[in-house]
């Protein structure tokens, strides 16, 4: 591991280090050496496919065809049957690929395909093919391709001889996307065992009894246009992915997307962690971005490879384009691919969410700040915590309780000793309107006196060992077996358990958390469940293993759901995630340590996560490990207030780190930062509703603002939180000076200045401790809500503060979403959408919202207290509202109210209200 | 109609915004709203403009409590929550005015008992200052009655600690005087009989064992050396006698101190060093343990063996499979096949509501809350004295026999006794007559005995009066004693200028040394306990509130392995505090009928 000078003491730094070195029991993981499917698939050379595309036709509007070996191969080709392939094109640029195994051929079992995980009406979304184009390429030794139209100017096109498949623009442009340009595609067919053959697959005194024996698929993927790849979470490592082998790099292990608990993750590896999204979104120098996304569960290897890997391999691959070649290797299932074509990058997750899901809406609540740590201990110890909120003025939202409230880790239950009065607990919480989040695990203790274990035992709902006993795995409980929620029955059984009748001692103000659902098996290889463990229908553990934690998920959340009859919005974070999450809820980047190494890797992970649909994610505020130091503390409090999901949360044997804990300054520096994220909840909700319409990130790398802009394509030290803030943490001890590079040609307001700065340079910028370096976008409108309160429950009927950045023709603009906060009544149009523009010297207040939806609306009895201009040159001396013609204020105020904040031009008390149409002219 | 003057535009815009929005963003009525009578003429006497608290700037009367916030310190919002900063005063007739933050205002949440904070119509609050006022006072007169007591109690300790002291101190004068006299008596004695074989001591015992009368020389002049400078009692900390390392471990606590998280650099301090590892989760040791286990031997281990092997890294618990160097009451239950978390944490549970003051980490305690609780614990008055006792492992006054019998006398006659000896013993010199060296020996073992007596008697007395008994001694009569509590299964034992412990059955963990008073003489700390598998050394902080008997009413661990404790006693029933319960009820009682008639 690299070291870092950043300990008080040498001796200290030593033992830091050797503790880190020590922590991560790296040989409990398997590597991809020990892993014989990634192996096999890594010693593969390109050019080794010989599969050709056969019987190509159009059928059910698909582009099918049959893929056979182009000569039969003497060897050991016995087994080898056509696979099917087929090729669908859908609106809005996305073509899906299938290859599987021929059904009429009975092969020894269906392989599995991850079901729930599109969204249905994607399939409505599908262009219907009516015919082919059949074209031969010159120079191509005279091989036919079929070539199908996608959408604006894309085409989707299928080599046949060697097979492979690509997206291209249209007339010739160059390539957007290809798969099999190497020839390194192999799909296992699953076969009889041959005499004397041994599947068994060993590891650390576990057996892998493998019944179906090899089964693995993989090929390469080509970006074209691209200099960066992105995506395929969840590693602590850098955003932009670096090539795992390839000349001039140092080969590391492929990027391992396999759901596991790791015992104090390193913050800076390629493997896998607690959730696996297998889409990968390639950007470049174009400004245009595309995705790849293969929808498989099971245990996945990606290797990013580096420029001139392929020298010697003798593939002419088109010039021109820089291109970023990637090898996907997947253990079992089938593929099942989806190509996005982009451009922009916007589009590409629009794209991606068109087939996976939206981001659901959070409750207002759920975006402001969570405390939590293992464990607030009983009753006398969250009303202990709560009041000292409130002697320190410092708002939250949510109280978390971990596995200690439970009887004996039953999760359902409480432990009657330390909370005797679960619901008065939480009424008492309510009354201040937060809420409470208690943790509910898919690990049920075998213990006959347990209902839900006698239950889900009689109804057969746990996932089998091989041997098709109810599989006994050991977590939080002791011995332990774990729901199957595979099966849409046993997933609607599960969420029953939410119900207030079921789960006694629950109030409306109660919430979920779903931890260990990788899942997480003590005793287990690798810490999670063995791969020959048997699901519904004789799905075998290792096809579903990334998905588990989804279903689990998708279970509880569509509980909550029911509980509140369908009108209250559920809150359920999750550890483990898997494509399609993003629909249930929240998710954190798991068990962290108090370093600032890992202060620092939690950016590229949550831009990571956003930019594959999660975006509401966050890191634990402090580190969930150790000891933060009150500066890292503080620094971290900084960055996580940007943070889409803002939690502090502490492991039960560090010291307690509530912000009022570290003397008053810190108190004072903590406090400041939590109000800043109340301040900005107004853009934070407006931002969560985008992402909820769009797919687009709360939290979004610079680049997706500047795609052209290079100097952004690597940078996850910043990042953007919507369109307008710019934000860069301190990741480093008594720091005091920060290099930020603000990209675009317009300037940068310091959001406690006010100071302007040049776009498109890097600046050096004094530090201090007060804040983290955060900037306003010239040419954005951002709502604020000025006042403090005990949580945003209380903030509702707060007036609205409209801080104007304008750019260099004097123009602006910005949006702000509300509605009640709780229910689905927005669907059905109660909400508010305004767009503000500013233009001319004249701020318009007009509607946004879709008329499209429903004919409800949402009453608001806010106003707008106050407006800031920054920027404005002509320094004018009234304001004129329309309607009503009346003149408002104009005056220096504060940027930011309480402090030593900086003055700006403001708009005292305007009057205007936030649901109607207004203009401010200035004179 | 148009509207030219600015502040006649701005009322007409209140105007609106009262009449047609139930907004909360409304200004109050009473333009005075949320002003403290202290301040009301700053705000009432100034003619057109009011200058910003902080003289940063000024603002109209119009802009008083306008809900629009003009100055950074919040002078101008006394009554809204417009300016983050600002504090609102509730007048609360009938129970005690307050300050509340201006968060609180109009936040659809009665804070002020009569209900001012709440005036834009989201929510109507009762006034119950009336019964809320009464509640209250019942309250402090019962608690300045404990003070009361509490208070005469004090002064009497104070009295007795005082004459203890001053005992204490001529004994010590005493006692060196006669070390002194009786250290060149052993001196003479032993040079008399240098060439007296048989005087060697044939024993190894050490000064400390008062029961051995024979004296190894080496000791002899150790404790020489250390009392040099026996003139005065400036020198600090002897390392002779009993309980020598752990003094050593104190003095290099309070070296350290201030060296926060650095090494404790000291080889004589290697018992801390090692704790100190533990402090940053695990030693370099346990980790190759634990690293050795994983990698080596889990392919040895049951289903359940290894789930709990992995399980122990999040939870810190002890694995059976590992060695049992570092123990503690907390996991050596983890034969049990089943539920340990749930043992672990049944310790912690504290079964009834007392002390909220507990957590409070920044020693501002909030009497109300604290004091009031403390109160009610005393009115029941289950406990007695047997919560404190004199401490076993404490040094007792050996040698009372010597020392109270006040008389000069046995040292003069030891004196004149070992004069003549040595007499004799010159004038014949050469052949030693038997009885006489006999004689020699005999006196010099007394003599050697009575002074190793003396010595550790002076020991311990300095020991005692190096402690800080605080400002006014008032903790004087803590010095030989221990408290405890029984919670659930573990019994909790504080022994001031000692150590904290939590006994489970036989087994006893430190929970910490004696390490100083914190926070004005309000908190005891003792430091450096037991190492955590995981976390910190074990420590306790001992919060003191006033009572009338000493005893510890509460116990909890509200971080692992950081224990707080609350002690009540008369020691911290001062004077001054009195007073300041008195002037706050005399207030609260010229309220009183004011807010009874407008009820």
């Amino acid at each position: 591991m690299k070291m870092r000078p950043f300990t008080v003491s040498l001796i200290f730094l030593l033992f830091l280090a050797s503790q880190t070195v020590h922590s991560w029991k790296k040989d409990e993981f398997r590597n991809c050496n020990q892993t014989p499917f990634c192996k096999r698939a890594r010693s593969r050379k390109p050019g080794s496919c010989n599969l050709i595309a056969h019987d190509v036709s159009i059928s059910d509007g698909d582009l099918t065809a049959k893929l056979i070996p182009k000569a039969p191969q003497d060897q050991d080709q016995d087994q080898i049957k056509p696979l099917t392939l087929s090729l669908s094109v859908y609106q809005d640029g996305i073509v899906r690929l299938k290859i599987d195994e021929d059904p009429s051929l009975d092969p020894p079992k269906k392989r599995f395909q991850v079901p729930d995980v599109v969204m249905p009406e994607f399939e409505a979304k599908k262009l219907w093919l009516q015919k082919a184009s059949t074209e031969k390429l010159d120079g191509d030794g005279g091989s036919l391709s079929s070539v199908v139209y996608l959408s604006d100017g894309y085409e989707a096109v299928l080599r046949h001889d060697p097979f492979e498949v690509y997206v291209r623009e249209k007339a010739g442009k160059g390539r957007v996307l290809s798969l099999n340009s190497h020839g390194l595609f192999d799909f296992e067919q699953l076969r009889a065992k041959k005499e004397g053959e041994d599947w068994e697959e060993r590891f650390r005194g576990h057996t892998d009894t493998r019944p179906y024996g090899p089964q693995s698929i993989s090929f390469d993927v080509s970006f074209y246009g691209s200099d960066f790849v992105y995506g395929i979470p969840e590693h602590a490592a850098s955003f932009a992915l670096k090539p795992t082998r390839g000349p001039g790099f140092e080969e590391s292990e492929p990027y391992r997307l396999f759901n596991l608990d790791v015992f104090e993750y390193l913050h800076d590896s390629p493997f896998g962690i607690y959730g696996s999204i297998p889409f990968m979104v390639a950007h470049g120098k174009s400004g245009k971005s595309s995705g790849f996304f293969w929808l498989n569960a099971a245990e996945m290897q990606i290797d990013v490879l580096g420029n001139g890997w392929d020298a010697e391999d003798g593939i002419l691959m088109p010039t021109g384009q820089n291109r970023i070649d990637t090898f996907w290797m997947s253990e079992a299932g089938i593929v099942d691919t989806f190509f996005f074509v982009g451009p922009g990058p916007k589009d590409v997750v629009r794209q991606y969410t068109g087939v996976t899901g939206l981001p659901s809406m959070p409750q207002l609540f759920a975006t402001a700040y969570h405390q939590c740590r293992w464990n607030y201990r009983d009753e006398e110890d969250v009303e202990n915590v709560d009041s000292k909120f409130d002697e320190h003025d410092i708002p939250y939202d949510v109280l978390w309780l971990d596995i200690e409230h439970t009887d004996g880790k039953r999760y359902f239950t409480w432990d009657k000793l330390l909370f005797p009065h679960p619901e008065e607990m939480q009424k008492k919480l309510a009354a201040k309107g937060r809420h409470m989040v208690t943790i509910v695990d898919p690990h049920i203790k075998r213990d006959e006196a347990f209902h839900l274990h006698k239950d889900a035992t009689e109804r057969g709902y746990y996932v089998k060992d091989a041997s098709g006993k109810d599989y006994d795995g050991w977590c939080w409980p002791g011995s332990s077996s774990y729901i199957d929620m595979l099966g849409p029955e046993i997933r609607s059984w599960w969420g029953d358990k939410f119900s207030y009748e079921n789960y006694v001692g629950s109030t409306p103000s109660l919430y979920i958390w779903n931890d260990m659902n990788e899942p997480s098996v003590f005793n287990g290889p690798e810490v999670t469940m063995p791969r020959d463990a048997l699901h519904l229908g004789g799905v075998e553990h290792r096809e579903l293993h990334n998905a588990y934690g989804y279903y689990f998920h998708m279970a509880t959340s569509d509980g909550l759901l029911k509980r509140g009859d369908g009108k209250d919005r559920p809150f359920v974070l999750s550890r483990a995630f898997f494509a399609g999450s993003q629909r249930y809820g929240a998710v954190w980047t798991g068990d962290n340590t108090a370093e600032w190494e890992h202060l620092r890797v939690s950016v590229p992970m949550i831009l990571t996560l956003g930019l594959t649909g999660m975006t509401f994610s966050g890191a634990d505020v402090g580190g969930f490990f150790g000891n933060p130091e009150p500066e890292l503390l503080v620094r971290w409090y900084q960055l996580g207030a940007y943070y889409p999901f803002f939690r502090g949360h502490a492991h039960h044997d560090t010291k307690r780190r509530e912000p009022w804990l570290f003397g008053e300054r810190n108190t004072e520096l903590m406090r400041d930062a939590i109000r800043t994220r109340y301040t900005l909840l107004p853009y934070f909700y407006t931002l969560f509703r985008e992402a909820n319409v769009s797919g687009v990130p709360v939290v979004r790398p610079l680049w997706m603002e500047f795609p052209f802009d290079e100097a952004t394509f690597s940078n996850d030290e910043a990042f953007m939180v919507g369109n307008s803030l710019l934000v860069q943490g301190i990741y480093t001890e008594r720091a005091k000076h920060a290099s930020v590079y603000l990209p675009g040609k317009e300037s940068w307001y310091d959001l406690r200045t006010g100071t302007a700065y040049k776009g498109g340079k890097i600046h050096k910028l004094e530090v201090s401790e007060e804040s983290i370096p955060a900037f306003q976008r010239a040419g954005t409108i951002v709502p604020r809500k000025d006042r403090f309160r005990r949580s945003s429950t209380q903030m509702a009927h707060d007036p609205y503060t409209l801080v104007i950045a304008l750019n260099s023709s004097q123009a602006a603009e910005g949006e702000l979403y509300l509605d009640d906060g709780k229910s689905f009544d927005f669907k059905n149009g109660a909400y508010i959408h305004r767009r503000f523009v500013f233009s001319k010297g004249q701020l318009t207040s007009s509607n946004a919202a879709s008329s499209s939806l429903g004919k409800n609306s949402f009453p608001s009895d806010c106003i707008i207290e106050r407006i800031i201009l920054l920027g404005y040159t002509p320094g004018p001396k009234s304001a004129l509202v329309e309607p009503g013609n009346k003149n408002a204020e104009i005056e220096l105020g504060p940027l930011r109210l309480g402090g030593r904040g900086a003055a700006a031009l403001t708009i005292r008390k305007p009057g205007v209200r936030v649901t109607e149409d207004w203009t401010i002219k200035f004179l | 109609m148009r509207v030219y003057s600015v502040s006649i535009f701005i009322l007409l815009v209140f105007f609106i915004a009262s009449s047609c929005f139930r907004s909360a963003s409304s200004a109050p009525k009473d333009p005075f709203l949320g002003i403290s009578p202290q301040d009301e003429n700053y705000y009432k006497s100034s003619s057109d403009s009011i200058k910003c608290k902080d003289g940063s700037k000024k603002f109209s009367k119009s802009q008083l409590n306008d809900d629009f916030c003009d100055c950074p310190d919040g002078t101008d919002e006394p009554g809204t929550s417009a300016c983050p900063t600002a504090k609102f005063y509730c007048k609360n007739a009938g129970h005690v005015p307050q300050f509340i933050f201006s968060s609180r205002v109009n936040d659809g949440i009665c804070d002020c008992c009569d209900g001012s904070d709440e005036y834009d119509g989201q929510v109507k609050c009762p006034n119950t200052c009336w019964e809320a006022g009464k509640v209250a006072r019942d309250r402090l007169i019962k608690k300045i009655t404990t003070y009361k007591e509490g208070v005469i109690v004090r002064n009497q300790e104070i009295e007795k600690a005082k004459i203890a002291i001053a005992k204490d101190g001529a004994e010590l004068t005493k006692l060196k005087n006669e070390e002194k006299i009786l250290k060149g008596l052993v001196q003479q004695l032993k040079e008399a009989s240098s060439e007296d074989k048989p005087i060697e001591s044939t024993d190894d015992d050490t000064v400390g064992n008062i029961d051995d009368s024979s004296l190894d020389e080496q000791d002899l002049k150790v404790t020489n050396d250390d009392d040099h400078p026996a003139a005065e009692d400036e020198k600090h900390k002897t390392s002779k006698t009993e309980g020598s390392p752990l003094d050593i471990v104190e003095e290099h606590e309070s070296e350290n101190k201030h060296a926060a998280s650095a090494k404790h650099e000291d080889d004589s301090a290697v018992a801390t060093e090692i704790d100190h590892d533990a402090g940053n989760k695990v030693s370099p040791d346990e980790v190759k343990k634990v690293e050795s286990d994983a990698s080596e031997t889990t392919e040895g281990l049951s289903k359940e063996e290894l789930g709990r092997l992995v399980a122990s890294r999040w939870t810190g618990e002890k694995n059976e499979n590992q060695g049992s160097a570092h123990d503690n009451a907390d996991e050596s239950h983890e034969e049990l096949p089943k539920d340990t978390d749930d043992e672990q944490y049944d310790g912690y549970a504290s079964e009834s509501d007392e002390d909220s003051g507990k957590y409070d980490d920044s020693g501002k305690y909030n009497d109300d809350d604290i004091d009031d609780e403390l109160e009610e614990n005393y009115e029941e008055e289950s406990h007695d004295d047997t919560t404190s006792y004199k401490s076993d492992t404490d040094d007792e006054p050996y040698l009372s026999d010597t020392t109270s019998q006040n008389n000069p006398s046995w040292l003069e006659k030891i004196q004149q006794t070992v004069k003549n000896i040595l007499k004799a013993v010159n004038i014949f010199q050469a052949p030693v007559n038997i009885s006489e060296a006999a004689r020699v020996r005999k006196e010099y073992d007394e003599s050697s005995a009575k002074l190793s007596k003396i010595q550790s008697r002076i020991s311990s007395l300095t020991k005692r009066l190096e402690h800080d008994f605080g400002p006014e001694k008032e903790f004087y009569s803590f010095c030989d004693r221990c408290f405890e509590i029984k919670q659930n299964k573990y019994v909790y034992k504080v022994c001031p200028y000692k150590q904290a412990s939590q006994e489970e059955g036989h087994t006893t963990t430190r929970l910490g040394r004696w390490d100083k008073f914190e926070d004005s003489y309000r908190t005891m700390v003792f430091s450096n306990g037991d190492k955590c598998w995981n976390g910190p050394d074990r420590s306790m902080k001992v919060k003191l509130r006033c009572g009338l008997k000493n005893e510890i009413t509460d116990v909890d661990e509200p971080s692992r392995c950081e224990y707080v404790a609350l002690l009540s006693t008369p020691a911290l029933c001062l004077e001054d505090k009195l007073k300041e319960l008195q002037d706050k009820l005399d207030s609260m009682n010229k309220e009183q009928p004011q807010g009874h008639d407008e009820l």
